[in-house]
């Protein structure tokens, strides 16, 4: 970098016509967020002149001529299939999701429940200890996941097409006949101690967990995994058969198949797999109804680092479903931060004024319970409460004013013009059948949501913030460096002070008995 | 359910391969179609017939090695301001903006120029601040943020993005096919007349990805002492995204002319893979890009690290729990020992059965988390890197001491062929699943094309791997793990513990 002729182009140009306009000691204006909307209208006077603008405006797109897959759908010992063929790749997946979960057991089972995924996957088989199903996994080449969530668990085994048999028989082995051998627990409890000691390593994972607790409190989305849910007893072969008989059972399955084998074979497979798999034993709970924080206020973690968190998010009563106020509410989420650069958020906060990398919206709906609408972004510690404002101040704008015709048109075409990525792979095209079988949602949901959303008016994305946001309502949550903030988090409401979880004592060093002794 | 038993298939599968095939990988024999234009500009072209949609990427060898110190980070700037638009898109008035955005310039020049003095004069370096700002601002009264990215996604564009590494920078997206000539358009666009508007503002967003992913992340913050402290020479010693401090100063005429110097069409490569007509195709490429300047080539890094003599350590105090990085003096990815270093790093890591996962997660449980491999990129002599996340009470000490029994053994005693025969499985069916995504096949073939000079070097280069032999792996351990060409990176609480 040559800074004297940097110097000398600099004095040269300070002679044309534009003189800077003082912008007081802030180094950038927080403009009015209509003003900002005001920009995103389409710009038709700069075209007349403007070849690319010509060239773009003259573009015609032919239209696609385009068959959508739809996997068939059929039934092997009462449990429910999607099946796609593809013979491009000599690659098969086979994949199940069980509805059911963490959430839909009571907070004793929450380690036995969250230890499932990895219990399947490494606490070996009714015939096969940890290490023999390892060295089969890593033969036979297989790619396989076993994870869940909330709601439900979902696992899948993709294998090359010649060692399709061998792979989902060791793969249904390890679903309906896991071991759980009890070294692979004992390490499992560790790992997940050591785990929560590492909670409030990543500053987002910390505010995320610690702000669900706050919003939910005692309920499944607020649980936060604690020494206290990780004694040996928490993990006893009782409570993980308990867990593994209510939920990994024919009567809470839906299946897939896609890739490259004919339904002959697949059928036969499933039904070898399927044909004395043992049935469900009623132990799962209904989901708990959230009963979501109402009051504002302000939470503050001190954390000495370089970059804050702020979450402000409050309780929506708004349900998915094939409804006008649904649709709206997708639209008007895109609109405000979950469309990427365009939204509003990433507009105002990133592009504006460079108080983040990103910045998005949150607006969690389910079929049956409320959920959360808010704002989430990371900012340096100087400008915590400057960017909190601005969350405040563009979530603000949703409900103050219809958006233009313009935003609703982009986030609108956004899907429609997309709808063919819905249909980029036929595990793709599977798992989203399976998915909405898994919700209760129609078959025919994803054609459904593309109708409703090209219903959407402006005024009908005003009407679902209206009735849905409250700025003024907005529980806020900061974590970063408190001695660095840009003034007092009292501006922004009732402060509560909270602690970082201490971690946990370290646990016995010792190696632990019998690791050698597994049953190989 | 039948009780089949799952046969233990270590020599009999099909897989498994004990000396190279004679066959091509299935990559190798895509039928990629290559057009060059007059300019250097370089296009591979893929027909794939699943939905009408398209994948685009556009590669440039150009990463943050060929930054010097001054201007470290520039090319992750560049790859910010690249979406801000161009002379036409982006703006409301280009005529009126310009006058502007030259003033910002002129007035950050003048700021630095001040800043460089001995004793900078505090009152005019606040005017010069608050004049670049001022400047901008006017300018962005003329500025339709995010205008490109906004004609891309209402065309139904997914996953607009781009991302800068040590050797490359690479742009993509994917599009419903019946739009593709909207991204020739726009995509040419911006190599011939981007305009870096925002400048000031986009360093802050910089500034703040910097901050997440460096100075916030436990990860970040040891590698980057762990590459620091190794690279003494070698600009691997410099994280991609740059000095804070050369950000601070970074100014919009340098990043100009970095792109006008390396961004121009001989060194682009752009991969299109999808539901796409090839002639089609290479019309629109002759069309569009034949009038793009074909810039300067890559000037080689020529920087080489000096021999290391002697291990050196670093620790690191953050609000965190404990955690390890080791680096080993190695070889770039071309090398001749890369594919047996590879396979090293696999068999201690890669999966349950591996020997360094089973002695300190499965076995002693004194860590949680275990990884290998080489790195930090590929085209220069890097490092055989270790990742490992202790468990409390055990410390880092006692990680690196298991660690290196671990190696003194595969030093002493080759490893047990089944265990390679293994590995050589995994990669014979990656083979096919790396073909699976269309994005990611057009990244490969890309880089590929771009860094080696032939797309189908990528495929060729994994099957080097299926030559290693144990042997391989026992002289590559000997001869590069040794104490004295490693770094040790150790990140410790501010009370110490470890």
């Amino acid at each position: 970098m040559n800074r004297g002729s940097g110097a000398a182009v600099a004095d040269s140009r300070a002679a044309t016509p534009v003189r800077p306009v003082s912008c007081g000691c802030a180094r950038r204006r927080i403009r009015a967020v209509t003003a900002a909307v005001a920009l995103l209208m389409p710009v038709g006077h700069a075209t007349a002149q403007q070849p690319v603008r010509e060239r773009i405006a003259s573009l015609e797109f032919p239209r696609l001529g385009f068959t959508p897959a739809q996997p068939r759908e059929e039934t092997v010992r009462g449990v429910t299939v999607y099946f796609l063929p593809n013979d491009e790749l000599p690659l098969v997946t086979f994949y199940a999701v069980f509805k059911g979960g963490v959430g839909h057991l009571p907070r004793d089972y929450l380690a036995a429940a969250s230890a499932m995924p990895t219990l399947l996957r490494g606490g070996g088989t009714a015939s096969m200890p940890p290490d023999s199903v390892d060295l089969h996994i890593e033969s036979l080449a297989l790619a396989m996941s076993f994870g869940q969530g909330g709601g439900s668990a979902s696992s899948w085994v993709n294998s090359l097409a010649e060692h399709l048999d061998e792979a989902v028989t060791l793969w249904a082995e390890m679903l309906r006949e896991p071991r759980f051998d009890s070294v692979q627990v004992e390490q499992w409890r560790g790992a997940e101690m050591e785990r929560v000691r590492r909670r409030g390593d990543d500053p987002a994972s910390l505010a995320y967990t610690r702000f669900n607790r706050i919003m939910y409190g005692d309920h499944p989305v607020g649980w936060e995994m604690s020494p206290g849910d990780l004694d040996p007893a928490d993990v006893a072969e009782e409570k993980l058969r308990h867990v593994h008989e209510a939920q990994f059972c024919p009567g809470n399955m839906v299946l897939g198949v896609a890739g490259d084998v004919d339904w002959d074979r697949a059928e036969a497979l499933l039904e070898d797999v399927l044909s004395d798999w043992p049935a469900c034993s009623g132990n799962l709970q209904e989901y708990p109804v959230p009963d979501i924080r109402r009051e504002p206020g302000v939470f503050v973690i001190h954390k000495p680092i370089e970059q804050s968190v702020v979450i402000a998010a409050h309780s929506s009563s708004l349900r998915q479903g094939d409804t006008p106020a649904y649709f709206a509410s997708r639209i008007g989420n895109s609109i405000l931060g979950a469309s990427g650069l365009s939204s509003r958020l990433n507009t105002e906060v990133r592009t504006r004024e460079g108080l983040a990398y990103g910045a998005s919206s949150l607006w969690t709906t389910s079929r049956r319970n409320d959920g959360l609408i808010g704002a989430v972004t990371r900012t340096r510690p100087g400008s915590t409460l400057a960017a909190a404002r601005l969350l405040l101040e563009v979530l603000g704008s949703m409900r103050d004013g219809e958006p233009s015709d313009d935003e609703v048109a982009r986030v609108v075409d956004e899907a429609v013009n997309g709808f063919v990525f819905n249909f980029g792979t036929p595990l793709q095209v599977v798992a989203r059948s399976m998915t909405y079988r898994t919700l209760d949602l129609p078959d025919d949901w994803l054609e459904r949501y593309l109708r409703g959303i090209q219903r959407v008016t402006p005024g009908a994305v005003h009407n679902v913030f209206r009735d849905q946001l409250d700025p003024d309502r907005m529980t806020i949550l900061l974590v970063g460096d408190t001695t660095r903030f840009d003034g007092s988090p009292t501006e922004l409401g009732t402060v509560t002070i909270l602690e970082e979880d201490p971690p946990p004592p370290p646990q016995d060093p010792s190696p632990p008995h019998g690791w050698l002794r597994s049953p190989h | 359910m039948k009780r089949t038993a799952v046969a233990l298939v270590l020599l009999p599968l099909p897989l498994a391969a004990q000396t190279p095939s004679p066959t091509p990988a299935p990559g190798e024999q895509l039928p990629v179609v290559r057009h060059v234009l007059d300019n250097g500009m370089t296009f591979l072209v893929l027909p794939r017939r699943q939905a009408p949609t398209v994948s685009l990427v556009v590669h440039y060898p150009v990463g943050s090695v060929n930054e010097h110190l001054g201007n470290t980070g520039i090319a992750h700037v560049l790859e910010h301001m690249l979406f801000k638009g161009s002379r036409e898109i982006g703006t409301t008035d280009p005529t009126l903006e310009a006058p502007l955005l030259a003033a910002t310039d002129a007035a950050h020049d003048s700021l630095l120029a001040e800043l460089a003095r001995p004793r900078p004069d505090t009152s005019r370096v606040r005017h010069l601040t608050d004049a670049v700002a001022s400047f901008e601002d006017q300018a962005e009264v003329f500025a339709i943020p995010n205008e490109y990215a906004r004609i891309l996604s209402a065309a139904g564009g997914r996953g607009l993005n781009a991302t800068t590494s040590y050797e490359a920078t690479r742009y993509f997206i994917e599009l419903p096919v019946n739009r593709l000539e909207l991204w020739f358009a726009l995509e040419s666009d911006r190599m011939r007349n981007p305009v870096l508007r925002g400048f000031h503002t986009e360093l802050d967003v910089v500034h703040e990805e910097r901050r997440m992913r460096l100075e916030t992340s436990p990860g970040g913050i040891v590698q980057t002492a762990l590459l620091a402290t190794a690279f003494q020479v070698h600009p691997y010693g410099v994280p991609v995204i740059g000095h804070a401090a050369d950000l601070e100063y970074m100014s919009r005429r340098q990043v100009a002319e970095y792109f006008r110097d390396y961004y121009g069409a001989r060194n682009a490569v752009a991969a299109i893979v999808g539901d796409v007509d090839t002639d089609q195709v290479v019309e629109w490429a002759e069309e569009y890009f034949g009038a793009v300047p074909a810039g300067r080539a890559v000037p080689p890094v020529l920087a080489r690290e000096p021999e290391q003599a002697g291990e050196r350590r670093i620790t690191v105090e953050f609000d965190a729990e404990p955690r390890l990085m080791i680096g080993w003096r190695a070889v770039s990815g071309l090398h001749e020992d890369a594919p047996a270093l590879q396979m090293l790093a696999s068999l201690l890591t890669a999966g349950r059965s591996t020997r360094l996962y089973r002695r300190l997660v499965a076995g002693d449980r004194s860590a949680i988390h275990v990884s290998a491999y080489l790195g930090p990129a590929f085209a220069y002599p890097g490092l055989f890197i270790l990742n490992a996340v202790p468990k409390a009470p055990h410390t880092t000490h006692e990680l690196e001491e298991s660690i290196y029994q671990e190696l003194h053994d595969i030093q002493s005693t080759a490893p047990d062929s089944s265990a390679l025969v293994r590995i050589k499985n995994q990669i014979r069916a990656g083979e096919y699943r790396r073909l699976s995504s269309s994005l990611e096949l057009a990244m490969q073939i890309a880089e590929s094309e771009a860094m080696l000079g032939d797309w189908r070097e990528t495929f060729r280069l994994s099957r080097r791997i299926l030559e290693v032999t144990p042997e391989d792996v026992r002289r590559v351990a000997a001869k590069y793990l040794q104490a004295s060409s490693r770094t040790v990176a150790t990140m410790v609480r501010k009370d110490g513990s470890q």
